[in-house]
C-alpha cells in the first residue's frame, strides 16, 4: 500500500461525520453532509486514480465533482420549496 | 527520500488534515450556518493540496491535468453550492426572500 492509499483509506474515515449529520440534522444540515461527503469522495477517487497509476481513472472523480455540484443544487432548489 | 517525494507527502498529509478538519467541523456546530462554513475549505484547500501533490508526482501529464481540472472544478463549484444552500435554508426559515432595494441595508 502506498502513500496515496493510505491517504485515501485515512480520507473514507471523514464519512462517518458525514453520516451522522445527515441521519440526525435537519434536512438543509443533511444537504452540508451530503455536499462535503461529495466533495470527500472526489478527492478519494483522485488519491485512488493515482494510488492504482490508472490515469483514466481520474474521470471518475472529474464526473462526481460535476454531478455533487449538479444534486446540490436540485436539492437546495428542492428544500427550498417542497420538503 | 528525494526532495519531490517528501513534498508529495507533506501535501497528501496537509490535504488529509484539511479535510478531516473539516469533516469534524460540520459535525461539531449546531446551526447549518456555521456547517456550511466548513464546506469551503474542504473543497478548495484540500484538492488542490491533493491535486499539486499529483501534479509534483507526475508534471503536468494527463493525470496531474485532470487532478487540477478536478480541483478547480470543485473551486468553483463550492460558492455556487454553498450560496444555494444558504438561500434555501433562509427561505425555510422566513418563507420568502425580501426584494433588493437600492440604498437600504
Amino acid at each position: 500500500m502506498n502513500a496515496w492509499l493510505m491517504a485515501a483509506t485515512v480520507l473514507l474515515l471523514g464519512l462517518v461525520p458525514c453520516a451522522v449529520v445527515m441521519l440526525r440534522g435537519s434536512p438543509v444540515e443533511a444537504l452540508v453532509g451530503l455536499q462535503m461527503a461529495g466533495v470527500l469522495e472526489s478527492v478519494v477517487l483522485v488519491l485512488l486514480a493515482e494510488g492504482f497509476h490508472r490515469p483514466p481513472f481520474f474521470d471518475l472523480a472529474l464526473v462526481l465533482a460535476l454531478l455533487t455540484l449538479a444534486g446540490g443544487l436540485v436539492f437546495a432548489r428542492m428544500l427550498e420549496r417542497w420538503v | 527520500m528525494t526532495p519531490a517525494s517528501i513534498a508529495v507527502v507533506v501535501l497528501l498529509v496537509f490535504g488529509v488534515a484539511v479535510e478531516l478538519a473539516c469533516c469534524l467541523g460540520v459535525l461539531v456546530m449546531e446551526d447549518a450556518y456555521d456547517k456550511l462554513h466548513y464546506l469551503g475549505p474542504a473543497a478548495i484547500v484540500g484538492p488542490l493540496a491533493i491535486a499539486a501533490a499529483v501534479v509534483v508526482r507526475e508534471s503536468l501529464s494527463q493525470a496531474g491535468i485532470k487532478a487540477l481540472l478536478t480541483a478547480a472544478l470543485l473551486i468553483v463549484a463550492s460558492p455556487v453550492l454553498s450560496h444555494a444552500t444558504a438561500r434555501a435554508l433562509y427561505i425555510r426559515q422566513r418563507d420568502h426572500v425580501e426584494p433588493y432595494r437600492r440604498g437600504r441595508r
